[in-house]
C-alpha cells in the first residue's frame, strides 16, 4: 500500500523532485509513478502536486495545499526527553539536536530549516511524550 | 496508519552481502523465526548458526559478520536504540558479541531489514551504502588508513544524514582488540570483530535509508513509554561527587546486604553517567586493582580520589543521549590532549587506565580514551594488556630492551600512552600485545601466562567476581565469554524479574551479605534468569541501564507484545531468552568449543584468595556454579552440552 499518481499527471515533475525516498519515477511531461516498496506514506507528493494526480493508501485524492499552509514541527522543550526519536523518524533530515536551555547540557531538537521540512508530522507523530506539536507556518 | 500484511516491530527481513562475489541479496526472515528468536541477537544466532561453517577461520572469509537491530528499535519504545556486531569471535574462536548505542541501530530498520549480514572477502578496501533505492559496495581506497572520526566525518559530509559505523587503525591492522566505531567514537568493542571487518577490507556501513518501522498498537507503545518516562525524569539531587566513596566504603563494611533498586544506579547514571561508580566499586570491591593482584588498600579511598565523578562532569560539554533514550548517561568532554574533545570515558575506560594500572593521572585518561576510540580498540581489553605487560616488566619478563627504554613501571602515565600508541600501530613490543592478553602471553612463553586473566581469551572487564560471584559465573559461563554485561548478582536484583516471571526467585529487601558467595539452585536459577534476559533485551534492543530501572517500571515485555500484536506471557519471552541461549552454546559446541575452558582461572576466581582489601580470602567455587547452571538449563552438568533433542528443536526452525 502507497500513494498512487493517477493518469491526471501531468509529468511537472514536483512530486519526483520532494520525494524523500527517491520513490517516483517518471520523465518530464509524463506520468509519473510511485514505488510501492520505496514510498514510506509522507504524503508529500500528494500536498504539492498541483494537478490533483495524487491519491492516498486509501484511494482518495490529495489535495494540493499552497506550502505557506503546511504544518511543522513545534517543540515544547519542557515535556521533551531529548530522545531523539523524532530526528530519527524525519525522513527529510529537517531536524537536529543543540543545546537549548541555560545550564542544562541536554541537548533538545530543532527545525533546522523551516524550507526543507515536507510537513509529514513524522516526528510528531514518533513523539511517545507528545512534546512536538504540528502548527501552520508562519509567513 | 496500520495496514494489512505489514510487519509488526520487525522488517521481515535481511540482508546479505557477499563481499568475495559482490554481489547483495535481500532475503525474507519467516515469522516462525521472529516468534522463536525474537530479533536483533537471536536473529543473528539463527542466521551465523547455519551459515558459518564449523571449520571457519574468524578472519578468513567463511566467517560471517552481522549487524543488527532490535525488536523494538524504533518502536516509540524508549531505551532501545542498541544495536550489535556478531560473528565468530577472533578472540574466543567461539560466539562474537559485542552492543553499542548511538544512532545507528535504527538506521539498520529504516533501511527495510532488521539485520545485514557480511560473508566473504572484498580483494579491495570498500564500504557498504545503502539508502532507500540503493544499495552498493563502493570503494573505500580513500578512507582506508582514516581513524574512526576522521572516517565518519568524510562519510558524513558525502552523505549528509546517513549513519556510520566503521573501522578504525586497529581493525585494518588486524588487532584482535579492535570494535566497530559509530558516533564518533562509540564502541562496539568487544569480541575483537573489528578485525573480522577488517579482514573484510569492509571499512565501514553507511545508512540513508528513511524506510518507516510499523507498530501494532501505537497508543498502547506510547503510554508504556510514558510510564517508562516518568521513573527516569525522577532525579532528586544527590551527593557531590568526593563523597561517592563513602558510599562504597558503607557497603563494604556493612554485614549485611540490600537488595539494590536501579532506581538508585539511574539516579547516578543521569547526574554523572557510568563514571559515577568509579569509586564506590573501588570501596566496595567490584574494581579489580593492579591486574587482580591489588585492592581497595593499593588504590584506596583517597588515591582513587583522581577518578572521582566531578572530575568527569567538569570537563562536560554537552550531554549525549543514544536514540530513544530519555536519560543520557553519554557526554562529550573537552581535553587537554591530542585532540580538542572526547566521549565522555566510560567506567569500564577509566578503571582499566586507573586503578587496574595504578594510574592517578586523569589526563592521561581522557587522552588514552580518544586514542582508543579513533583506532577502533577496546579500552577494556586494552587496559588489560598494559598493565598484564607492567606486570611482565616488573617480573623482568620484558626489559627494558624490549620497550626502547620506557620504563613500564605501575602508574607511569607516560608509559601507559607509549604503550597503547604502540599497540594501535603495532610496532615494537606493541605487535606482540596488539591481539590481547591471551595471544601476547602465548608469544611470551610459560612465565608470562601466568599474568594474563583473561576467559577463553577475552579480557575480563572492571567487576570483580571475588565481590560478586555472579560476575565470576557469567563471565565463565556465557557463550560469548569475559563480559560485564552478560550477568551479576547485582543485575538480577536490580532487573526485579520476579515481579513478572514465574520462575525467578525473590530478593529478600535485606539479606546476610555471606549469602552472595554461597552456591545452590537459587543461584542457578539467578544466572539461568539473567542470560535468558539479557537475550530478550538483547534481541529487542533494548539498553540495560534502562532494564536496571526494573521490569516492572521498564516494561519491556508489555512493549513487545504492543509492537508486534503477539499475546507472549513474559514466561513466553524468556523461553524466547533460553532458546538464543541454547542455540549460542550450539555454536560454541559446533565450533570446537569446550564450554569448560572458559572457566575463569587464577586471581579473578580467587585462587589464590586475596590477603588483604575487600574481597580478603575470597575464592568462587567456580566449578559449581557453572555446573549448576547448567543443569538449570537442562544441559549436561559436566560438559555443558544442551541435548541432541534441545539442540534439534532449535536449529530446525526456518
Amino acid at each position: 500500500m502507497a500513494f498512487f499518481i493517477t493518469s491526471d499527471c501531468t509529468g511537472c515533475t514536483a512530486c519526483k523532485s520532494i520525494c524523500p525516498t527517491c520513490a517516483i519515477s517518471g520523465e518530464k511531461k509524463q506520468q509519473h509513478t510511485v514505488s510501492d516498496t520505496a514510498c514510506i506514506d509522507c504524503g508529500a507528493c500528494g500536498r504539492i502536486c498541483p494537478a490533483g494526480a495524487v491519491t492516498n493508501p486509501f484511494g482518495r485524492i490529495v489535495s494540493k495545499i499552497p506550502k505557506k499552509q503546511w504544518v511543522r514541527p513545534f517543540f515544547n522543550l519542557d515535556l521533551c526527553m531529548a530522545c531523539s526519536i523524532c530526528v530519527d523518524a524525519c525522513p527529510a533530515n529537517a531536524l537536529d539536536i543543540a543545546l537549548q536551555k541555560v545550564r542544562d547540557l541536554h541537548p533538545y531538537p530543532f527545525l533546522v530549516l523551516e524550507s526543507q521540512c515536507m510537513g509529514c508530522g513524522f516526528c510528531a507523530e514518533a513523539c511517545p511524550v507528545d512534546a512536538v506539536t504540528l502548527e501552520k507556518r508562519a509567513g | 496508519m496500520n495496514l494489512p500484511g505489514r510487519s509488526k516491530g520487525f522488517m521481515g527481513s535481511i540482508m546479505v552481502v557477499d563481499l568475495s562475489a559482490q554481489t547483495i541479496e535481500t532475503q525474507p526472515v519467516s515469522l516462525k523465526v521472529y516468534r522463536t528468536f525474537l530479533s536483533g541477537m537471536g536473529l543473528a544466532a539463527h542466521v551465523l548458526y547455519h551459515r558459518i561453517p564449523e571449520d571457519a577461520d574468524p578472519l578468513g572469509p567463511d566467517n560471517m559478520l552481522g549487524f543488527v537491530s532490535g525488536l523494538l528499535t524504533g518502536t516509540g519504545s524508549l531505551f532501545t536504540g542498541r544495536w550489535m556486531v556478531t560473528g565468530k569471535s577472533p578472540l574466543t574462536g567461539g560466539w562474537g558479541e559485542a552492543n553499542c548505542g548511538g544512532h545507528f541501530s535504527p538506521a539498520i530498520k529504516r533501511c527495510g531489514v532488521d539485520g545485514i549480514f557480511f560473508t566473504g572477502m572484498s580483494p579491495k578496501p570498500v564500504y557498504l551504502y545503502v539508502d532507500d533505492t540503493t544499495a552498493q559496495l563502493r570503494d573505500a581506497g580513500s578512507t582506508w588508513g582514516m581513524d574512526t572520526v576522521e572516517t565518519e566525518t568524510f562519510l558524513s559530509a558525502r552523505y549528509p544524514g546517513a549513519r556510520v559505523a566503521c573501522i578504525g587503525p586497529a581493525g585494518e591492522r588486524l588487532s584482535l582488540m579492535a570494535g566497530v566505531s559509530t558516533d564518533q567514537g562509540r564502541m562496539a568493542a568487544r569480541s575483537g570483530l573489528g578485525a573480522v571487518m577488517g579482514a573484510k577490507r569492509l571499512k565501514a556501513v553507511v545508512l540513508a535509508g528513511n524506510k518507516r518501522i510499523h507498530v501494532h498498537n501505537k497508543e498502547a507503545m506510547k503510554h508504556i513509554s510514558r510510564i517508562c518516562n516518568k521513573w527516569v525524569q525522577f532525579q532528586p539531587p544527590f551527593l557531590p561527587g568526593f563523597l561517592t566513596a563513602p558510599v562504597g566504603t558503607l557497603l563494604r563494611i556493612m554485614p549485611w546486604a540490600f537488595t539494590q533498586d536501579g532506581l538508585l544506579y539511574k539516579i547516578l547514571l543521569r547526574k554523572w553517567g557510568t563514571v559515577s561508580m568509579n569509586q564506590i566499586s573501588v570501596e566496595m570491591g567490584d574494581s579489580p586493582v593492579q591486574n587482580w593482584k591489588g585492592s581497595n588498600r593499593n588504590w584506596g579511598f583517597f588515591k582513587s580520589l583522581s577518578a572521582h565523578p566531578d572530575l568527569f562532569t567538569r570537563k562536560e560539554t554537552r550531554k549525549y543521549h543514544c536514540y530513544s533514550c530519555p536519560l543520557g548517561c553519554g557526554g562529550i568532554c573537552r581535553t587537554s590532549g591530542r585532540h580538542p574533545r572526547t566521549h565522555k570515558p566510560e567506567y569500564e575506560t577509566v578503571l582499566s587506565f586507573g586503578g587496574f594500572v595504578l594510574n592517578r593521572d586523569v589526563d592521561t585518561i581522557f587522552d588514552v580514551n580518544e586514542a582508543l576510540n579513533r583506532a577502533g580498540m577496546d579500552t577494556i581489553s586494552a587496559g588489560h594488556v598494559v598493565a598484564f605487560a607492567m606486570e611482565c616488566f616488573e617480573k623482568k619478563i620484558i626489559t627494558l630492551q624490549d620497550t626502547a627504554g620506557m620504563a613500564l613501571e605501575w602508574g607511569n602515565p607516560e608509559a601507559i600512552s607509549w604503550l597503547v600508541d604502540q599497540m594501535i600501530s603495532r610496532q615494537g613490543i606493541g605487535h606482540i600485545l596488539a591481539d590481547g592478553v591471551a595471544k601476547a602471553a602465548g608469544r611470551m612463553g610459560k612465565k608470562a601466562q601466568r599474568f594474563a586473566f583473561h576467559a577463553g581469551g577475552q579480557e575480563l572487564a572492571m567487576h570483580d567476581g571475588r565481590n560478586d560471584p555472579g560476575f565470576a559465573l557469567h563471565y565463565s559461563v556465557e557463550p560469548a565469554p569475559g563480559r560485564h554485561t552478560n550477568g551479576a548478582w547485582l543485575y538480577y536484583e536490580m532487573y526485579r524479574l520476579w515481579k513478572k516471571v514465574t520462575d525467578a526467585p525473590k530478593m529478600p529487601l535485606v539479606y546476610a551479605k555471606a549469602r552472595k558467595y554461597e552456591t545452590g539452585p537459587d543461584k542457578a536459577a539467578m544466572g539461568s534468569a539473567n542470560s535468558r534476559f539479557l537475550n530478550v533485551l538483547n534481541g529487542a534492543g533494548v539498553c540495560q541501564f534502562g532494564a536496571f530501572m526494573g521490569i516492572d517500571r521498564i516494561r519491556i515485555f508489555d512493549w513487545l507484545n504492543a509492537a508486534t500484536g503477539w499475546h507472549m506471557t513474559p514466561d513466553d519471552y524468556m523461553a524466547a531468552g533460553t532458546r538464543i541461549q541454547t542455540l549460542k552454546q550450539a555454536f560454541n559446541l559446533k565450533h570446537g568449543i569446550a564450554p569448560r575452558d572458559f572457566a575463569l582461572k587464577g586471581r579473578p576466581a580467587g585462587h589464590p584468595p586475596m590477603t588483604h582489601g575487600a574481597n580478603k580470602g575470597r575464592s568462587i567455587d567456580i566449578d559449581t556454579l557453572m555446573a549448576d547452571y547448567w543443569e538449570a538449563f537442562g544441559w549436561d552438568k559436566k560438559t555443558g552440552r544442551p541435548t541432541d533433542h534441545q539442540i534439534a528443536e532449535i536449529t530446525d526452525v526456518s
